[in-house]
This record gives C-alpha cells, sequence and structure tokens, in this order.
C-alpha cells in the first residue's frame, strides 16, 4: 500500500497514512470547504489496508479544532476500525490533545464512546 | 524600305521636350540621393514620434555603409605610405648608383696612372702597344687614347662610344718621360658605365617589386583583421539592435572566430546587459499586466459571486423569524445569528403555537451555499411538523425532522452501514438540532437535542443538558441512540441558551486554543445581570476578544431566552 503524505493547510490537517507501518496521522485544524472530497480518499484507503492484512494499527488523531463535517468524516473513518478490531485485529486509537484543551478532550470522549473492541486511548500533549 | 519608317523623326517643339521629361526628365532630389547611395534617413518632422520606429536602426545597421569607411581609410592610407616607402628606396638606390660611379672613376684614374707611369719611357710614342691592349683587358674599356706634348694623337685603341655622355667615365693622366714637371703627353681613357646603371635599375626593380608586396600583404592583412575584429562584430551588435528594437531579445555572442576588439567587446557585453534588462522588464512588465487582467477577472466574478450571495441572503433571512417573535410580556428573547460567508447553515425557529413556546436552533453540515440550501429544507419540514402533523414533543419533532432530511437527500437508498463515502455521489448531510417547547402553564420546559445541547443559567451555576450525541439526517450507521427528551421545572432566575457550536469552537487566545463550552458559560455568567439583549452583545464582544486576529471558523447562532416572572 502507498504511503499517503499531505502536507498540512490553514483549512486543512496534516495527513501521514504510513499503512506498511501500521501508522495513521491527523496533525492540524480540519475545516475544509468540502470535508467529504478531502476524506473520502483517505477512507477508501484504509478501507483497502483494513482489506489486506491483519497487522496491528495506531491512528493518532491530534486535531485542535475540526468542524462538524469533519467530526462526522472522523466518525467514517474510526467506523471500519472498530469493525475491523472486533474481527480480532489490534486497533490502537490515540486521541491527542493540548494540555487544557478541555473542547478536544471532550470531543474525544464522545468519540471514546462509539469503541468498544478497538484500544482509545486519550494522550493529553505537554505544550513544547 | 525607308529610313523614315524604321525610326520616327523626332518632334519639332514642345513635344519631344514632353516626351523627354516623361522618360529621362532631370532627376528628383530623392533620385540623386539615392543614387549617390544615400539611404532613407528617419526624419522627426513629426514630432519625433517616430524615432522609434521598428527598424530605425536598420539603415545604419547595413554592412555597405562600414565597408565604404573602410574602404576609404585604406584608399587614403595607403598611396601615401606607398609614396614614402618608395621614395625612401629610390634615394638608397641613388645613393648606391653614385658611390659606384665615384669607385669606378677612382678605379679608371689608378689605371690611367698607372699606365702612364709604365709607358713614361723616351721611346714611349712608338713603342705603347701592350701597354694600351692591357688596359683593353677591363670589361668597361672602350678607348684609349694618347697624345704628345703638342695635342696630337700619337695612338688609340679601341672606339669612341656612341650615346649618352652620362654612361661613361673619362679620365686623364700626364705622361712624363723626361724630367719631371714637364708633360710628354697625356693618356685619356674612357670606361662605360653602362653595367652600373644597370645594376641600379634591377636594384630599383626588385626593390619597387618587394615594396609593393609587403604593402599589399600589409594592406590585406590590416583589412582582414580589422573585419573580423571590428567590422563583422560591429555588424552584429548593429543587426542584434535592430532585432531588440522589435523585442526580440538576442544577445551578442563575445566568444568565437571573429571575436570582437576589447573595446566593441566592451560594448558588446553592455549590450548585452541591458538586453538581459529589458527583457527582464519585459517579462515583468507581461507578467505584471497579466496579473491586472486575472485581477480585474477575479474581482469581477467575486462581485458577481458577492451580489448573487447577497441576494440569497436576502432570502435567508425572509426565511428566519422576525425578531420580535416570542418577544412579549412574559418572554425576553435575543438572537445572534451570524452566518460566516453571508449565507450559513446555521438556522433557528420562533413561535409561539397553541400557548406553547417553540425554539429551535439548528446547525447543518457546512457553511455558506451549501449549508443554506439545507436551512430550507429544515424551514420547510419544521413547517409541515409543527403546522400539518401538530408535532409538540421535542423528541418527536427531532425525529420526524430526521426522517424528513433523509427522504428529502435521498439517504434512504443504499444505507448499508459503513458504505457511505464508497458513493461520494450521494449525500451523507445533516444537521444537528435543539428543540425546546416551553410550556408557561405547567411550567416546564422540554428540550431534545441532536448534537446540540440546552444550556441553562440560573443562581447556581451553568447547567449544560446534552442531547444525543448523533446529529439528525446523515446516512444510518446503524449506531444512532435513540432520541430522548428532557423536562427541565422552571424556576426564577433562569435563562436558557441554545447555540450552534459555532459561538464555543473560537480559535485563539495565547495557546491557539477553542474557547469550548466552558469559556462561553463563564461569559454568560459573567454578565448574568444584564438584559438579555446585553448580555448576548457582551458574549458577541468577548468572542471577537478571544479571537484576536484569527478568523472565525463557522457560522453561529445562539438563541437565549429568559421567562418572566411575574
Amino acid at each position: 500500500m502507498d504511503r499517503i503524505q499531505i502536507p498540512a493547510t490553514s483549512r486543512s490537517p496534516l495527513v501521514d497514512f504510513d499503512f506498511e507501518a501500521g501508522h495513521l496521522l491527523l496533525r492540524g485544524e480540519s475545516y475544509p470547504e468540502d470535508a467529504a472530497a478531502f476524506y473520502g480518499p483517505l477512507l477508501q484507503a484504509l478501507r483497502r489496508c483494513l482489506e489486506t492484512d491483519g497487522a496491528p494499527l495506531t491512528f493518532d488523531v491530534a486535531l485542535s479544532y475540526f468542524n462538524s463535517s469533519s467530526a462526522k468524516a472522523l466518525m467514517n473513518l474510526f467506523m471500519p476500525l472498530e469493525d475491523a478490531a472486533a474481527d480480532g485485529r489490534p486497533v490502537t486509537i490515540r486521541w491527542l490533545y493540548a494540555e487544557g484543551d478541555e473542547s478536544i478532550a471532550e470531543a474525544g470522549e464522545d468519540f471514546a464512546a462509539d469503541f468498544s473492541h478497538a484500544r482509545f486511548e486519550m494522550v493529553q500533549e505537554t505544550a513544547a | 524600305m525607308s529610313g523614315e519608317t524604321l525610326a520616327p523623326a523626332p518632334q519639332p517643339g514642345g513635344a519631344r521636350r514632353g516626351g523627354s521629361l516623361r522618360g529621362a526628365g532631370p532627376m528628383r532630389r530623392g533620385d540623386a540621393l539615392a543614387g549617390l547611395g544615400f539611404a532613407e534617413v528617419p526624419t522627426t518632422q513629426d514630432g519625433g514620434a517616430d524615432t522609434m520606429r521598428p527598424g530605425a536602426l536598420r539603415g545604419a545597421a547595413r554592412g555597405r555603409n562600414l565597408d565604404g569607411l573602410a574602404h576609404a581609410l585604406f584608399l587614403r592610407l595607403f598611396p601615401v605610405i606607398a609614396a614614402m616607402v618608395l621614395a625612401t628606396q629610390v634615394v638608397i638606390a641613388w645613393v648606391n648608383y653614385g658611390d659606384q660611379i665615384r669607385l669606378t672613376g677612382e678605379r679608371a684614374q689608378m689605371m690611367a696612372d698607372m699606365t702612364a707611369r709604365a709607358l713614361a719611357r723616351p721611346d714611349w710614342t712608338t713603342s705603347h702597344g701592350p701597354q694600351l691592349q692591357a688596359l683593353a683587358l677591363d670589361p668597361a674599356f672602350r678607348v684609349a687614347t694618347l697624345r704628345d706634348a703638342a695635342g696630337n694623337v700619337v695612338g688609340r685603341l679601341g672606339e669612341e662610344p656612341r650615346g649618352r655622355g652620362f654612361e661613361r667615365i673619362q679620365v686623364g693622366s700626364e705622361i712624363e718621360a723626361g724630367p719631371p714637371g714637364q708633360p710628354a703627353g697625356s693618356l685619356t681613357l674612357v670606361l662605360s658605365a653602362e653595367a652600373l646603371r644597370a645594376n641600379a635599375e634591377k636594384q630599383f626593380v626588385m626593390v619597387l617589386g618587394a615594396s609593393l608586396a609587403l604593402m599589399l600583404a600589409f594592406a590585406l592583412a590590416l583589412r582582414l583583421a580589422v573585419r573580423r575584429h571590428v567590422l563583422a562584430p560591429l555588424t552584429r551588435l548593429l543587426s542584434a539592435m535592430g532585432r531588440v528594437e522589435h523585442k526580440e531579445w538576442v544577445t551578442v555572442d563575445l566568444a568565437g572566430r571573429q571575436r570582437p576588439s576589447r573595446e566593441i567587446a566592451d560594448i558588446s557585453s553592455a549590450f548585452n546587459r541591458m538586453v538581459e534588462g529589458l527583457k527582464s522588464g519585459d517579462e515583468a512588465r507581461h507578467l505584471l499586466a497579466e496579473l491586472e487582467r486575472t485581477h480585474a477577472r477575479l474581482a469581477e466574478a467575486n462581485g458577481l459571486v458577492m451580489e448573487s450571495l447577497g441576494y440569497a441572503s436576502r432570502i435567508q433571512q425572509a426565511v428566519l423569524p422576525g425578531p420580535g417573535a416570542l418577544r412579549g410580556p412574559t418572554l425576553e428573547v435575543a438572537v445572534l445569528w451570524e452566518p460566516l460567508h453571508v449565507v450559513g447553515g446555521d438556522y433557528f425557529w420562533l413561535e409561539e403555537i397553541d400557548g406553547l413556546c417553540i425554539v429551535v436552533v439548528a446547525d447543518c453540515t457546512g457553511h455558506g451555499v451549501p449549508g443554506a440550501f439545507l436551512t430550507l429544507i429544515v424551514a420547510t419540514a419544521l413547517d409541515r411538523i409543527l403546522h400539518d402533523q401538530g408535532l409538540r414533543r421535542p423528541d418527536d419533532i427531532l425525529a420526524a425532522l430526521d426522517g424528513v432530511v433523509r427522504t428529502r437527500l435521498r439517504q434512504e437508498t443504499g444505507q448499508v452501514a459503513g458504505r457511505a463515502a464508497e458513493a461520494p455521489e450521494g449525500s451523507d448531510d445533516g444537521l444537528d438540532c435543539g428543540v425546546c417547547v416551553l410550556d408557561r402553564a405547567s411550567r416546564i420546559l422540554h428540550f431534545a437535542g441532536a448534537g446540540l445541547a440546552l444550556t441553562v443559567l440560573d443562581g447556581a451555576g451553568v447547567t449544560r443538558i446534552k442531547g444525543r450525541r448523533h446529529g439528525l439526517g446523515y446516512r444510518r450507521t446503524g449506531r444512532e441512540e435513540a432520541l430522548s427528551g428532557t423536562a427541565v421545572p422552571l424556576a426564577d432566575g433562569q435563562t436558557f441558551f441554545l447555540m450552534t457550536d459555532g459561538v464555543s469552537d473560537q480559535m485563539g487566545g495565547a495557546s491557539r486554543r477553542l474557547l469550548g463550552h466552558r469559556g462561553v458559560a463563564e461569559i454568560l455568567a459573567r454578565h448574568r445581570d444584564l438584559p438579555l439583549d446585553g448580555q448576548v452583545a457582551a458574549l458577541e464582544a468577548a468572542l471577537a476578544a478571544h479571537r484576536g486576529p484569527e478568523p472565525r471558523r463557522d457560522d453561529m447562532t445562539l438563541v437565549a431566552f429568559r421567562p418572566r416572572t411575574g
């Protein structure tokens, strides 16, 4: 599987989906004008990856802001991961949030409620 | 046949003159100039407007003019140099010839003296044959004459040479046969100078030939060098100038066989630098003009879009309830509705039906035009739900709204869980929505939310009643929670807020962090004693202060209402 790397813009996050290494990353802010167009290809790539093998997968999400369309897109990314975890694949989602960022932490807790098979970790990042 | 028919006789008078004028009449001034080889020179009679007319330099760039200059130079220099060299050689040859003549004269004198001594015997007048014959051994010998004291010829050998006097050398010597001081006779010897003259002539011709060859070689070499290192580079430079006039950015090649002289190389490289400068200036000018055109097109396109959005905004605001809706002696209401881009995906509904105050706030996915489309669906749906279907329970209203949106956006087809994004042409849109139904008779507020919470501010502090986490609409995932309502008993000093996430999602501050629900609640609590309008205005100002230079991220809508006691 090809690695997907997209640099961050002011409206979209940095994307680094390294399927070979089993490590996916989103970092930055996410409020693209067309969230479906931005996240659609990522979701398709993720699905293809999940079809191929059963290697462990870690998904780091470090967003400081995302709009409701992006929240929906994230949910769409999380669902197949949860399904794969239900089928026995080790999947870890690490929800990274800045120290004291309660809005993002709260959103992470909301997402955590959707997972029962995949590991969902809340990771507080201290300011560099 | 006669001569008259062969050649028509010239007509006398004016006719002949006229024909002459037409055929080979006096040349006009221009013809004369052209005939003399003058090219047309651009004039500046029209105020110099055509001084930089394309091709104005081309006349000057013709190689002929430069060649002509070179010709003139050589034609003037060559005779001067040739005459000087020739004169020098002639003088040298003349001096040589004079020396030869002098030496031969001295030799002749010596020969005459020696022979005169040898003859100085008493019987010299009779026995002089062998002496004279010895003189004849000299190849230049012509004639020797012996005379006695009286001047009578005693003996002679050879013949008197004919021809010009300067071609012979004549010397004489006294014969002293007796006592010294009394000459007994004299010997006259004549030698020819013809060989000397021939020699001098030969030498002169050789020198002349060598000089001419040298001059020719010198002239040719000079001419070639000038042509190669001066004329050719100048021609190249001029023709490049002509092309640059037509904005053809060519430079002059400074290397190669026809390497220019240092001065022309300096001029050429200065010219090349100028061309580079002009070229980049010209390119910059073109780019700037292109940029200006693009900017004008963009400005026009943006103007059209903004005009269109302004129109759309009027329609959207017409669909929204007026500011006076629900306001009355028993209910204080304040509204903040701020779309991010003129129109937006936030929507609110305020209506009193059957003694119930109904407040709905919706946040449709996206903002701007796509969000605004969804708000129209929501507006139509709410109208049907509240007026036609007569639903009054908030959770029922949300469920019905969910159904209408799914049907309208045809989200029920292809509803297999998790396949949503594989069919990107289908809609996966929806909305967050909160509904409040205020029943003043029973003093209960009923609330139900889908992705949108109710904030209650009272004397005890701020309470946030979350509804269901998932919004309405979107394709089914099979994980949606059920909708449920909450009943809040009314008490004194309560203020209720329904707000979209655009209010709390304000990026800013020193740490560039979202303000969050808690931040908003703190601001609202800080201004709890203000009238509702003032409280909302204070919140808006505080949000702007938190954002600072950061732009807003989303549409924002807040509906606040405060039931009055009494």
